[in-house]
């Protein structure tokens, strides 16, 4: 049933009927328009929202949805959360007989088999009329919600055996009406929620989605509702052609990846993500069939909405970034994903950690494909972290506290061409403000006893995988822990040479005789008093050639001591003299240039350089 | 009363305003009597020889020596952009930062922030502090302020011997939680004094008091790595002024929108960043306000960047919070101004089939082709030049600077008609389009954070080269109504007469409201008062005209922003002095009680609804810390508005052949100083000496009863 709902959600939309025609500089007014309003409906929901995870970890995503249930616009937030956003809005706009939609309502969805990425992500929305009573646009707001109502705190259960034990579903649902709250529907909301907080973070998700129905009620009383779709036509039409010019531009043919999770949270190893991209003049193709489909795979399963929204997030970081972001993308770009594999899952499966995993690695493996292709724009935009640390406790009065663990810390930050790797993130998660110690421990009864970067642990290459960092925490109250290891056996892949990133790694009770690693899941582990917990993040994956690097920025590197003088010979080829401590470290030419061409001759002699990769192979299985 | 001097220095001019009461002089009738404008070259090599050489030449227009007009100078308030191009130019103290084991890369993870989430190729910011300068000792203190570890202070000494090896002249130091308990800190400042004498310290809880520990490290690190420079360049000019004869201590502008002492400045040196725009934006509020403009978009291009920034109901907000400058986050209030490298100095050029207009600038030296002081990369005003915008016959820069056509064409043939296929007019009118476009952005970005709609608002342009573009961004934008102040040109030096001196400052206190001891928030009030006294006493301002207003930065808990919230101070509470209203004149502070509280409580809710629609009167707010405004009143140039009695079209003192967007025509050409309340004119271009106006087709420009021009559309 879903699959035929699915392809019904994900097929072309055509334009909206207007008899306007529009100008260039108009349609960029108003597109401007639309991703101020993004913008400010986001900023809103940062500055109101009472959950640390929302207003902190500005986890919120916003968009205008046509009324065709076309994306027509976004702005800041988290790419692939808000190119997921059409589709669950697609599904509610069936319903507009029946759910008696009208001016001032405001709805919110969050089924993953109607369209949704998996149920914390609540999609709040609300309609804009025209004076004669015609629907013009929808602005959503989506958040991730800190708990789902499901079996589990937190909404994530390793051991979910469908998607009912992970919280309440809604395919729709309607919060006010024409301008009243409903309150028992709200009652009934909180009363599924376990955290106190969620009340202040669904009012602030409304007023946001109100915020900017007024915002576009102003846009469409300036330039008349008919230009408005007109501009809404032509920024779509806009971004597919430019879109379109970009891959004619790329060299015909077919290019292939397979990334890999670890396992599932019962111990199925190397979860595969295939994908075929085929280039045809402007034309291309994500063909995903090969992906792994074993029904006793346990959780990671990504809903078809997130599948789709993650493929096209990490191709529009793949081309020009000033095209505009919208449904044009999905318009140029044609997408299988055979239904009943881990991308696409039948009926029923539980999908809330799937939305993680393997949904980065539609990314991921997109990425992979095209390295050759697009080297000056190949970077993966995800995160290849399984699931934080969830620590939760309860108070002296009985009341849960809940830390969802997005602390700040470097992973997956990787090199492109031409760009070593920085920061803590991938470019697409830029606006993704993680938790500080001092907010943390002003909140919890926990504390951040260090988190710094991991030498040696950014990929090897021409330029650089920024390393990750080891996040040591300490619970200072008896608590229990949730979390999920993956990336260790396959961590976030290096590209055109460069190699893997530092793999992942996570110990609880660090410093006591019952120190033990997460090697696959851990499911509400207690906690005791002074419990230390050490995650260690993966680094950023390298690009090109380490051979290839800058003898001075190695050296530079092993100042930083973000590599060290062993890894600068082993993997750099890089030997330097004098010492950090005496501030004469030096290159030294000579020795540098003998064992690089000795390393190059270990290679071409058959021996493989530590953590190398091909990308962009031909994989002839999975057909 | 004697003269009053404001100061702005910019990337390619030094401006200067002078206002007096009446003396004889060259000037415009302005309002306060006698307003002179000046505007010299920048000196990037020191900045303060441009500062002498402007004023010398006013003291010449009025008939004075230096000294004289010194003598009879009773304030110079000073807008500089020291700091910023200390960033710009990543030139600053060598810099090391000590920090709390285990928190080194604060700096770099920046909690997650990156600029850009759709582009891959964007590069990290420019190092302050390179990893190897980041030392961490064994210390912690918890939330709570109790001392988890105590600190080690042997291996402190070894951390800042370490710096001391790597050649730091400045050291920042941010401890977790040090805001609660700053025991640390200090002792760590003591030790750098006693381990490296000589080398400047910032102590973090000194200079951001407050959570979270990225924002602190950041913007103290930043402050460590400006003051330096910002300081030794305070002391040489206020040197260079007492010996010419000045006897009082300048005020620099803050970008806080207040101004200060030189010695205030020289504990908050990042308080200077941003500062001359700032006093633009000050001075856009009160002189809009009686032309009936209480929205305003505040444009300001002059030859190396355009700032933007937004006045909402007259007032130019400051907030701390989110406010990243060239790449780095300050965490204190600031009046908010978007920075972009589009200027009449923005080069131009080709790469990869297409034209980028900036950021590169070619600054005051060499300047523009046209210029004639051996540019040769073409720019924004060598366009403008040759679309006919700007003459060589005008006035440029008050007559002591000629355009030249030599070289201007061939340039702009060479770096952009050549290469995109065509010649060199096409070019300027693409150059003249793309810098238009990409202020338009920036304008969007702006009034986007502000929550604002830029079609119901009024443009205040200025700067040098503002007007020339103001009119055909105002249309892109859907404004309707641009105000062109007569002082234009040098309008950032007229805003930094408008301000009052002025300190601001909190003190964090982490609480929920009920367990507030209004004892201790009184105590902070307390400190802050007399420090910030202390400094106005010290500086020779009147103790009995200071006025204090009392706020307290609130939020709901799980909130990670705080608002201010204005804490109501009656006539008979503060001591019975009559001073009203809300301020606090300074007595015992007695009055703050659990009531105080409760009330703050009350506005916190009621402030909440109506900025962020809703307010949960049933939980109870916790307090975050208390804020302290401390400031003086001194004189303002005052303004006028009014439309003229009669409205006549203008005659033109010659026609000339330009290009006002739809191709070239012949176009009227007026003289600024012809023109006479009343005055009509478009579309066509004027020329006043340091600025021209462009009232491109569709628009329509007359002098108000001030003097100063309203751009109008037509249609």
């Amino acid at each position: 049933m879903s699959f035929e709902l699915n392809r019904h959600l994900a097929a072309r939309r055509g334009p909206l009927g207007t008899s306007a025609e529009v100008d260039v500089v108009t349609a960029e007014i108003v597109r401007g328009a639309f991703e101020t309003i993004c913008f400010e409906v986001a900023t809103h929901v940062a500055r109101t929202a009472t959950s640390a995870m929302i207003n902190q970890s500005s986890e919120r995503n916003a968009s205008i949805i046509d009324a065709h249930g076309r994306l027509a616009g976004c702005s800041l937030g988290i790419p692939q959360l808000m190119f997921v956003s059409p589709m669950p809005i697609r599904h509610a706009l069936t319903f507009t007989e029946e759910d008696d939609w009208g001016p001032g309502d405001v709805f919110v969805g969050n089924d993953p088999y109607a369209g949704g990425g998996h149920l914390p992500d609540y999609n709040v929305f609300a309609p804009l009329y025209g004076d004669d009573g015609e629907l013009l646009l929808i602005q959503a707001i989506q958040c991730h919600q800190g708990d789902t109502g499901g079996k589990d705190p937190g909404g994530f259960s390793p051991d979910a055996v469908d998607v009912n034990a992970e919280g309440l579903i809604i395919p729709v649902l309607k919060l006010v009406h024409r301008g009243e709250a409903r309150r028992d529907v709200l009652a009934l909301l909180a009363r599924n929620n376990r955290l106190p907080d969620f009340s202040g973070d669904i009012w602030s998700m409304i007023g946001a989605a109100q915020l900017g129905v007024r915002r576009l009620r102003e846009v469409v009383d300036r330039y008349g509702a008919d230009v408005v779709k007109a501009a809404v036509n032509a920024s779509i039409d806009l971004s597919e052609r430019r879109f379109r010019e970009e891959v004619a531009a790329w060299p015909d043919g077919s290019y292939e990846a397979d990334v890999y999770v670890d396992h599932d949270p019962v111990g199925n190893e190397d979860i595969r993500v295939h994908v075929t991209c085929r280039v045809d003049g402007d034309q291309l193709t994500l063909d995903f069939t090969g992906t792994d489909d074993r029904p006793e795979l346990q959780t990671v399963w990504n809903s078809f909405g997130n599948t789709r929204g993650y493929a096209v997030a990490q191709l529009a970081s793949m081309v020009d970034p000033s095209i505009p972001k919208n449904e044009g993308l999905f318009n140029a770009v044609e997408m299988i994903v055979p239904e009943g594999c881990l991308l696409n899952p039948p009926d029923g499966k539980p999908v809330a950690l799937g939305a993680f995993h393997p949904a980065v690695e539609v990314g991921e493996a997109v990425c992979v494909a095209l390295a050759s292709v697009v080297p000056e724009r190949a970077a993966p935009q995800v995160y290849k972290i399984g699931m934080p640390n969830v620590i939760y406790g309860f108070g002296p009065d009985g009341t849960m506290w809940f830390d969802q663990g997005v602390d700040v810390r470097s992973s997956d930050a990787s090199a492109t061409q031409g760009v070593d790797g920085w920061g803590a993130n991938s470019a697409s998660l830029g606006n993704l403000i993680m938790q500080a110690a001092e907010e943390m421990e002003s909140r919890f009864p926990l504390r951040m006893v260090s988190r710094e970067l991991t030498t040696d642990t950014g990929g090897a290459g021409r330029w650089r995988g920024h390393p990750g960092t080891l996040n040591v925490k300490q619970t200072l109250v008896p608590a229990f822990a949730s979390t999920w290891m993956v990336s260790a056996k396959h961590p976030l892949r290096g590209l055109l040479g460069g190699a893997d990133g530092g793999p992942y790694s996570n110990r609880f009770l660090v410093g006591t005789p019952d120190e033990y690693e997460i090697e696959n899941a851990a499911f509400n582990v207690p906690l005791p008093e002074g419990a230390v917990t050490a995650y260690q993040f993966g680094g950023g994956g390298g690009f090109g050639d380490p051979l290839e690097r800058d003898p001075a920025a190695v050296r530079d590197d092993v100042l930083d001591e973000l590599v060290s003088r062993e890894a600068a010979e082993r993997d750099y080829g890089v030997v330097l003299r004098g010492s950090v401590e005496d501030g004469d470290l030096e290159v030294d030419v000579g020795a540098t240039a003998a064992r690089r061409a000795r390393l190059r001759e270990g290679r071409s002699a058959g021996e493989q350089v530590a953590g190398e990769q091909v990308a962009g192979e031909q994989v002839a299985e999975g057909a | 009363m004697g003269y009053r001097i404001g100061i702005d220095i910019g990337g390619t001019f030094t401006d200067f305003v002078l206002v007096g009461d009446g003396e004889a002089g060259d000037g415009e009738a302005g309002a306060g009597g006698v307003t002179l404008l000046e505007k010299v070259s920048s000196t990037p090599a020191d900045r303060s020889d441009a500062v002498m050489v402007g004023l010398e030449l006013l003291a010449g227009r009025l008939g004075l020596t230096l000294h004289e007009l010194l003598q009879r100078t009773d304030a110079i308030v000073h807008g500089t952009t020291v700091a910023d191009n200390t960033l710009i130019e990543m030139d600053g103290a060598v810099t090391g930062l000590i920090t709390t084991e285990g928190f080194r890369d604060e700096i770099d993870l920046r909690r997650g922030y990156k600029e850009d989430i759709w582009d891959v190729r964007l590069p990290a910011p420019p190092p302050i502090v390179p990893r190897r300068r980041r030392v961490t000792v064994p210390e912690r203190i918890a939330a709570d302020g109790t001392i988890v570890t105590p600190l080690d202070e042997e291996a402190a000494r070894a951390a800042i011997r370490r710096l001391g090896r790597q050649g730091v002249e400045s050291v920042a130091v941010v401890t977790l939680f040090s805001f609660v308990n700053p025991v640390h800190e200090r002792r760590l400042g003591e030790l750098v004094a006693e381990e490296l004498p000589g080398v400047s310290v910032c102590l973090s809880h000194e200079v951001m008091p407050k959570a979270p520990e990225f924002e602190r490290t950041s913007t103290t690190v930043v402050n460590a790595f400006v003051g330096p420079r910002v300081t030794a360049y305070h002391d040489r000019l206020t040197t260079r002024l007492r010996e010419a004869g000045y006897g009082r201590d300048m005020l620099v502008m803050q970008s806080s929108g207040g101004a200060m002492t030189r010695e205030y400045m020289r504990r908050r040196p990042i308080n200077v960043l941003a500062s001359g725009p700032a006093g633009g934006v000050v001075g856009g509020a009160a002189i809009a306000a009686p032309k009936d403009a209480a929205d305003l978009l505040c444009v300001d291009m002059g030859g190396t960047s355009y700032d933007v920034s937004v006045v909402h109901n007259g007032v130019a907000p400051a907030e701390p919070g989110w406010n990243w400058h060239h790449r780095y986050l300050v965490g204190l209030p600031m009046i908010d101004v978007v920075t972009l490298g589009a200027g009449g100095g923005s080069i131009a050029s080709v790469s990869a089939g297409l034209l980028r207009v900036g950021p590169d600038s070619a600054g005051a030296e060499p300047g523009p082709v046209c210029y004639g002081r051996g540019g040769t990369r073409p720019t924004v005003s060598d366009a403008n030049l040759v679309l006919g915008l700007l003459s060589t016959d005008a006035e440029f820069a008050g007559g002591r600077l000629q355009l030249t056509e030599r070289g201007v064409r061939e340039a702009l043939a060479r770096e952009v008609g050549d290469p995109l296929g065509y010649g060199p007019e096409e070019a300027a009118h693409d150059i003249w389009r793309v810098v238009n476009a990409n202020m338009t952005q920036a304008v969007r970005r702006t009034t986007a954070q502000k929550g604002i709609d830029p079609a119901g608002v009024t443009m205040l342009a200025y700067g040098g080269n503002g007007p020339v573009h103001a009119a055909i961004q105002a249309q892109e934008l859907g404004i309707r109504r641009v105000l062109v102040p007569r002082q234009s040109p040098a309008f950032s030096a007229l805003g930094l007469l408008t301000v009052d001196p002025r300190i601001d400052e909190e003190r964090s206190y982490l609480a929920p409201a009920a367990d507030v001891d209004p004892g201790r928030v009184a105590e902070l009030w307390s400190d802050l008062a007399q420090q910030a006294t202390k400094f106005f006493e010290d500086a020779g301002f009147d103790r009995g005209a200071l006025r204090y207003e009392l706020s307290l930065n609130m939020r709901y808990p799980g909130q990670n922003w705080s608002m201010t919230v204005p804490v109501e101070v009656s006539a008979s509470a503060s001591g019975g002095s009559g001073s009203g209203g809300s301020g606090w004149d300074g007595g015992p502070l007695d009055f703050v009680d659990a009531a105080l509280i409760a009330a703050a409580c009350e506005r916190f809710h009621t402030i909440h609804e109506q900025e962020h629609t809703y307010a949960t009167r049933n939980v109870e707010p916790e307090l975050t810390g208390v804020r302290l405004v401390t400031s003086t009143p001194v004189p303002h140039p005052t303004f006028r508005g009014g439309t003229p009695a009669t409205i006549r079209a203008a005659a033109p003192s010659q026609r000339r052949r330009a290009n006002l967007g739809a191709g070239f025509a012949e176009v009227d050409v007026y003289r600024g100083a012809d023109l006479r309340a009343g005055d009509t004119v478009g579309p066509g271009i004027i020329e006043e000496s340091f600025t021209t106006i462009v009232v491109y087709p569709g628009w329509q420009a007359t002098v108000d009863a001030a003097g100063d021009y309203v751009l109008t559309t037509t249609t």
